[in-house]
């Protein structure tokens, strides 16, 4: 409080040390909040990512709570000071300040140009190296991709994936209510639609989230790689029983997966009814 | 300028009291307005979180009367029911009617120095109009086949005939209609009366901030309000007339149209909506700040500008609401760097509050109070809005209880301290009694704690990934785990909720029963404190003319007291 005093008033100037130990108190001051929410997340937060690009929306994520936790201590500070140092009291007059000098000013235009600098550009550029190199940058089969349909109703999930043939709308597709078996380390690519309303496949553990909507196709991919079953939500408000929309990912290292392919693309092929309609969903993929 | 248009005196009743066009009593008619529904969205809000915090168990007290036919529990359709109302009432029914009906309408004439707004009759209209859509609105939950269950969003076509066949969305987009067609009314008469009855020397740098934050949401009001008014007629239309504007041909249905064009179109205004509710605020505490620490409002241009720039901004950021919804790459990161750069005007007000307080001589009135949580609030909900800004957090946040928290702190609770700041500042002016401080300071405290706790744990489990608009987070498995965080806001909001009640007995019991307000109980100068509380039918007697700033606190010129009339000449 007291390097506070001084430092407005500007007429006594500290030692070096001094600053230095107000600087340091200060810095302690700023990261106790991130640690005390890094800690509130290790108790509450999400489970690890389990995929290949999860762990970048974490990072981003604790970078941008480092340095809004930073800000509002700022802001903190700046509002208990004047709250326990300028109370109005017999005697004490106001600092007349209409805050329009050229220093004022100057002080505005360099604090907006760092508030820019620090909170949005350094955001911004990682963030748009994310958006190139991972959400925007949807791997075709060319580079290996396990393709997956998604279609959306009111409340299920519908999957279906080609079988061993490779291919969609063939008999030995391999439709799935509410259950996806996926591939270790490979990613894997959905194109979701709805019958009915907007809903949105969201999977928790990979980070990942896009809105079904009837009429369109949205594209969105990740890469599992720890095996294991994980849930499917559904987060877009879809009526009566919304939340009891979910499913279930398995993920299966190669060995087992294939071993499961095999089997299940086999149990299609003997349920497979030309007649069935809704049994004939498949669309064209475009790359 | 002013002061030729004016009416007569009303004598009969219902012209005094009912169907007025006097500003101030069509100004407490929109506070009572909004009150009442603020306390019926709040009931709804109580039982949305008795609902979370043990569902499907019975809601105490009034759950038998409201659902006869189960056990007195909430039910999944019912509670859909309960969080669309909460949005659409809190939003337009509750603080609209208060932040910008009662104090817009209180405000603007009595503080550029009018007798009243320019077209009254308008202003009449604009009250009545907003009374017809709460009525719809309110009806709507009662018809058959059920109430608006599409959120306060109402997406289609979720909100169209197939997610929601029953009458109650008709309604309720037909009650929406209503109540913007109310604010465009208000708005255009909050921008006329403010560019053409300003009372002589009023110049644009004398205004009062809080008719700058008045202006800037009049301004919105009229561009953006008759979008939403499009959305909603256009989706009546697809429920009663069988057209497919919103309704796309999917595999079991036919149809030729899109249902993300509601989605543009709601946004178009949603976004703007945002800052309609916020920017009053913010005028109003830019104002009070500078009033209760007797010190000239930091900058009074620079943030006007910043308030200006953020009106601007706001047209042109709605894509943020959809990086989920599927947009291409280049248009997604044109709306992520617009919307960042808000934080900069945003920033810039926050130092020119802060700098006000800095070495002031601060009275820690409840206004005062109540506009320091706005920078609290406003801080804790402004920094959290880059997670949403950025489309990577965003996709994995989006529609989680972050979200809840973030525009919860921003555009409620800061939009609602204003309101409250506004509420004990006015009140001797409007109703000529003063409030209790003391009820006021323990409203205050009793409000801002539980409200912390309440939007901070929500965003620990959005974080986690908690979806929003959920029955029922116990059916998934990492969600039952975080079921006691769902306990602890609910026990907070409980608390909130009841904080309220020390409002409404204060608000009551000062009504009739305070102690009568002098003509400037706070001591400050704008024109309004220098008629008597209440203000007479024609405000002024002569109009007066303006020399003075409205922030001249401690000049040095002044020398028995702190404070100059903005209708005074300082002492040279």
């Amino acid at each position: 409080m007291n390097s506070l005093l001084i430092g407005c008033t500007g007429r006594s100037r500290l030692p070096a040390r001094a600053w230095l130990a107000t600087l340091t108190a200060l810095l302690a001051l700023a990261c106790a909040p991130s640690l005390a929410a890094q800690e509130l997340a290790d108790r509450w937060g999400p489970n690890a990512p389990a995929s290949a690009n999860g762990g970048r929306v974490d990072s981003l994520f604790w970078l941008i709570t480092t340095m809004i936790s930073v800000s509002f201590l700022i802001v903190l500070v700046m509002l208990i000071v004047p709250v326990l140092r300028d109370r109005a009291r017999p005697g004490h007059k106001a600092h007349y300040d209409e805050g329009s000098s050229l220093h004022d000013k100057r002080f505005t235009a360099i604090v907006s140009v760092i508030v820019f600098l620090v909170l949005d550009a350094s955001v911004l550029v990682m963030t748009m190296k994310d958006l190139r190199e991972v959400v925007w940058n949807i791997p075709n089969v060319e580079k290996g991709a396990y393709q997956v349909e998604v279609l959306a109703q009111q409340w299920a999930w519908n999957f279906r994936v080609t079988g061993e043939d490779g291919k969609f709308g063939t008999p030995d597709d391999i439709v799935t209510i509410n259950t996806l078996t996926l591939p270790m380390d490979r990613p894997a690519v959905f194109n979701v639609t709805s019958k009915d309303v907007i809903h949105s496949f969201f999977v928790p553990d990979m980070r990942v989230k896009r809105d079904a909507n009837p009429g369109a196709i949205n594209q969105v991919w990740f890469k599992p790689v720890v095996a294991g079953s994980y849930d499917i939500l559904c987060a877009e408000l879809c009526g009566y029983a919304h939340y009891q929309m979910h499913g279930t990912v398995n993920v299966l290292p190669a060995e087992a997966f294939k071993a499961w392919e095999k089997e299940a693309g086999a149990l299609a092929l003997t349920a497979y009814d030309s007649n069935d309609p809704e049994a004939l969903w498949a669309w064209e993929w475009k790359e | 300028m002013s002061g030729d248009h004016i009416h007569a005196e009303p004598t009969g009743f219902l012209r005094k009291h009912v169907f007025s066009v006097d500003h101030k009593v069509i100004a407490r008619q929109f506070m009572w307005f909004g009150l009442v529904w603020l306390l019926v969205g709040g009931i709804m809000a109580m039982m949305i979180r008795w609902q979370l915090a043990h569902p499907g168990s019975p809601v105490p007290l009034i759950g038998k009367l409201l659902y006869p036919r189960g056990d007195g529990s909430v039910p999944p359709d019912g509670y859909n029911t309960l969080f669309t109302m909460h949005g659409t009432i809190m939003i337009f029914l509750g603080l609209t009617p208060l932040l910008i009906g009662a104090f817009g309408n209180f405000c603007i004439p009595l503080m550029i120095g009018a007798r009243d707004m320019i077209f009254p009759l308008l202003n009449m209209l604009s009250f009545w109009t907003v009374v017809l859509g709460g009525l719809v609105g309110f009806y709507s939950l009662f018809v058959p086949l059920g109430a608006a269950e599409g959120g306060w969003t109402a997406y289609p076509t979720l909100s169209s005939t197939i997610g929601t066949p029953g009458s109650g969305e008709t309604l309720w987009a037909i009650a929406v209609f209503l109540i913007g067609a109310s604010s465009i009314m208000g708005g255009i008469n909050y921008i006329t009366t403010i560019v053409r009855l300003r009372a002589p020397g009023m110049t644009w740098s004398k205004l009062p901030l809080t008719i700058w934050g008045m202006f800037f949401t009049a301004i919105l009001n009229v561009l953006f309000l008759p979008v939403i008014g499009s959305a909603m007629i256009l989706m009546v239309l697809d429920r009663s007339f069988g057209t497919s504007f919103y309704v796309p041909a999917t595999l079991n249905q036919s149809g030729g149209g899109d249902p993300i064009l509601y989605q543009h179109l709601f946004w178009i205004f949603g976004h703007p909506e945002v800052y309609i509710l916020i920017l009053p605020a913010w005028g109003i505490i830019s104002d009070l700040l500078s009033f209760f620490a007797r010190k000239p409002a930091f900058a009074y241009k620079v943030t006007v500008g910043a308030m200006g720039a953020v009106t601007v901004l706001s047209a042109v950021v709605y894509g943020h609401h959809m990086f989920t919804t599927g947009m291409t790459a280049m248009l997604g990161e044109s709306f992520m760097l617009l919307t960042m750069i808000i934080s900069v005007p945003g920033e810039i007000l926050f130092f020119n509050w802060l700098h006000t307080l800095w070495r002031g001589n601060l009275r820690f009135t409840t206004p005062m109070l109540f506009s320091m949580g706005v920078i609290f609030v406003f801080g804790l909900g402004g920094l959290t809005g880059i997670y949403l800004a950025t489309i990577s957090t965003d996709i994995y946040l989006h529609d989680t209880y972050f979200v809840v928290g973030h525009f919860h702190l921003t555009m409620a609770a800061s939009s609602l301290f204003g309101a409250f700041a506004a509420t004990y500042f006015w009140f001797p002016k409007m109703f000529g009694k003063m409030m209790s401080e003391k009820l006021g300071k323990l409203h205050f405290w009793a409000t801002i704690i539980p409200l912390t706790i309440v939007f901070c744990t929500m965003f620990i489990s959005g974080y986690a990934g908690m979806p929003r608009r959920y029955y029922n987070h116990t059916d998934v498995d990492y969600l039952r785990s975080l079921q006691h965080l769902n306990v602890i806001t609910s026990v907070a909001a409980f608390f909130l909720g009841g904080a309220q009640l020390i409002f409404a007995f204060n608000f009551i019991k000062s009504r009739w029963w305070g102690s009568k307000a002098s003509v400037n109980p706070w001591e400050v100068g704008t024109l309004e404190w220098t008629i008597p509380s209440p203000p007479p039918h024609h405000n002024y007697d002569t109009i007066p003319t303006v020399v003075t700033g409205p922030h001249e606190y401690s000049h040095p010129a002044l020398k028995d007291r702190d404070w100059i009339s903005q209708s005074e000449q300082l002492p040279t």
